[in-house]
């Protein structure tokens, strides 16, 4: 058998249970992700994809069903608990960094992901600063420079970018994706996913990313999961996804959920 | 030159609280009423036991420990059982009149005469310069230590938690503990000022409390319209200077007639212009540059 990263049990989500309101989001999803693997997410508007997300990282709590990764349950466990086995960049470049913190101050948390943090030990290490910086001149940012600046001064793809990086610096035992680069320019937008794509890669990152750009998920990872009404609707690997086109994609769509996709670069041109 | 030295001498006290107030103030954005019951338990526990013959040096440091209790209490209530800060402030607040009460067995111990003090240790000085020379000593311990611990690990942890509890979050912080920690260490500074306060005024009263988070307030925000922009170690250091000035105008308008029963009246009106005063800044700035904008136009239909 070969590793699992993280294995989803009939996974359910509600919205105000109980009440008239009550909204049935996540019907039983069942999900395995082999160490490694790379998959693009994707659906329609309002399918599941951030309740999933907010699922695994633990920001909602599981109403039904059982989550592991690395083969620990982890399905009662905070945000806090569970942030050593998770990596995570959000949509929005404000929320992964904070912003009266310096680059370097920023970075020094995100090394400690994990572990227990001392009183003794200064913050940031002075030993570690020729490492920082050697991370960020792979970003080809020109942030290498910065280590004392207020992230808060950066640009959003500056602060996507770093934010990317924190979340990969301790290997994270799974690294989630929820349309990170959807509020970037298209430029920077590719800046950054090349930027994933090269880290998923060195670290062989077990990766769950989000995206609405049908060309994204189909260029990168190398498996592909569609939700929809709340379950996997289409779920394709390997050699069979490289061969999928755009028009695929969206047909594969249209046939079984009866919608439009939203597709950003569709969008966009 | 009198007015200067006692204004100087009582604005570094108030600085202690304020740089107290500071913490919770600015790092996790809640403007925290316990300081109002921590102030006069640091003094409820000096006074108590400087009268039952304590060191009077171990009595001032044991009531940090009572501060942090108390700014425990606030900040278990406040995260674990998420009751909205204000009204944890005032729980807080309210319980330990009654505490303070049982502390001190009566509602005003006097500290006069035969008892020793920190200021009377200091016996070749005149208590006034004692006053300055303890309020000073124990800033500059304050503020290295305040400046180092938020540079630790921990501390580190506890200003990502003011500044993004979701990215914290996400960094494996735990918020909650990181606040307690704060609201400890804030109230912990503000009974030591009250502590202080009580022994060079000679006296502990159960009413001192009252007006301490207005004058803290107004300390701060002198500080940060004085001077902006800066960083954590530097602000700590304004706010002395804020909280001087703050002394000063109030010396002079009492000095000016004020009858004492009206200062709190004037604490609250001060403050208030302070708070106000960025923002109306910001409105006459508007203001005129809208004119501008206007007469622009008008110069256009002329044309
Ligand atoms: N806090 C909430 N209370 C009630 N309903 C919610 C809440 N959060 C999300 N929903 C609903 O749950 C459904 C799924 O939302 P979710 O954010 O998971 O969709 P998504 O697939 O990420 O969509 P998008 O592509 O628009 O980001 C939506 O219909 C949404 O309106
Ligand atoms: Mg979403």
């Amino acid at each position: 058998m070969t590793n699992q990263a993280l294995e989803i049990k009939r996974l359910h989500q509600y919205f105000n249970r109980g009440t008239s309101n009550e909204r049935h989001i996540l019907r039983g999803l069942d999900l395995t992700l082999d160490s490694g693997e790379f998959v693009a997410v994707i659906g329609g508007n309002g399918a599941g994809k951030s309740t999933l997300m907010n699922s695994i990282a633990g920001n909602l709590p599981v109403d039904e069903g059982q989550i592991l990764i690395n083969q620990e349950d982890v399905t009662y466990e905070s945000v806090a608990q569970r942030a050593r086995l998770i990596g995570r960049v959000f949509q929005d470049p404000q929320m992964g960094t904070a912003p009266l913190l310096t680059v370097e101050e920023n970075l020094s948390l995100a090394m400690l992901r994990g572990q227990r943090r001392k009183i003794l030990t200064p913050g940031v290490k002075r030993r570690q600063r020729a490492f920082l910086q050697e991370k960020l001149a792979l970003l080809n940012l020109g942030l290498e420079d910065r280590l004392g600046a207020e992230i808060g001064l950066l640009s959003g793809g500056q602060r996507q970018a770093i934010t990317l990086l924190m979340a990969t610096l301790q290997n994270p035992a799974i690294l989630l994706l929820d349309e990170h680069t959807a509020a970037l320019d298209p430029e920077t937008s590719q800046i950054v996913m090349n930027l994933t794509a090269k880290l998923v890669a060195e670290q062989h990152l077990t990766t769950l990313m989000i995206t609405h750009n049908m060309a994204a998920a189909l260029q990168f990872g190398n498996r592909l999961i569609m939700l929809d009404h709340g379950k996997i609707a289409v779920d394709i690997r390997g050699a069979e996804k490289e061969k999928l086109t755009v028009p695929d994609l969206l047909a594969l769509f249209k046939q079984r959920s009866g919608q439009e996709l939203t597709d950003d670069a569709m969008l966009l041109s | 030159m009198d007015l200067l030295i006692s204004s100087l001498s009582l604005g570094l006290l108030w600085s202690i609280m304020a740089i107290g107030v500071y913490l919770t103030f600015r790092i996790l954005d809640i403007a925290d009423m316990t300081a109002e019951g921590s102030f006069p338990l640091g003094a409820a526990v000096t006074a108590r036991q400087i009268v039952a013959g304590v060191n009077p040096w171990l009595a001032t440091l044991s009531d940090l420990l009572a501060g942090c209790l108390a700014g425990f209490v606030s900040g278990f209530l406040h995260t674990k059982l998420k009751i909205p800060a204000l009204l944890t402030g005032i729980l807080t607040l309210t319980g330990l009149y009654s505490v303070n009460l049982l502390i001190m067995g009566q509602s005003n111990i006097s500290l006069l005469g035969r008892v020793s003090t920190v200021i009377t240790q200091l016996s070749g000085l005149s208590p006034t310069f004692a006053a300055i020379l303890i309020g000073a000593l124990v800033l500059a311990v304050v503020i290295f230590l305040l400046v180092t611990f938020f540079n630790t690990e921990i501390g580190l942890a506890a200003r990502a938690v003011g500044d993004n509890e979701q990215m914290s979050a996400a960094n494996g912080i735990n918020a909650d503990n990181m606040k307690i920690i704060i609201y400890m260490i804030s109230n912990g500074l503000i009974a030591l000022a009250g502590s202080l306060m009580a022994q060079i005024n000679g006296y502990a009263d159960s009413s001192m409390g009252i007006g301490t988070i207005v004058i803290a307030l107004a300390a701060i925000i002198i500080a940060e319209v004085l001077v902006q922009n800066l960083s954590f170690g530097w602000r700590l250091i304004t706010i002395i200077g804020g909280a001087i000035i703050y002394r000063l105008i109030i010396a002079l308008v009492l000095q000016w007639g004020v009858d004492p029963n009206n200062l709190r009246l004037f604490y609250a009106l001060m403050l208030t212009v302070f708070l106000a005063a960025p923002l109306l800044q910001q409105r006459f700035a508007q203001q005129r540059r809208r004119q501008k904008n206007m007469a622009s136009f008008k110069e256009e239909q002329h044309d």
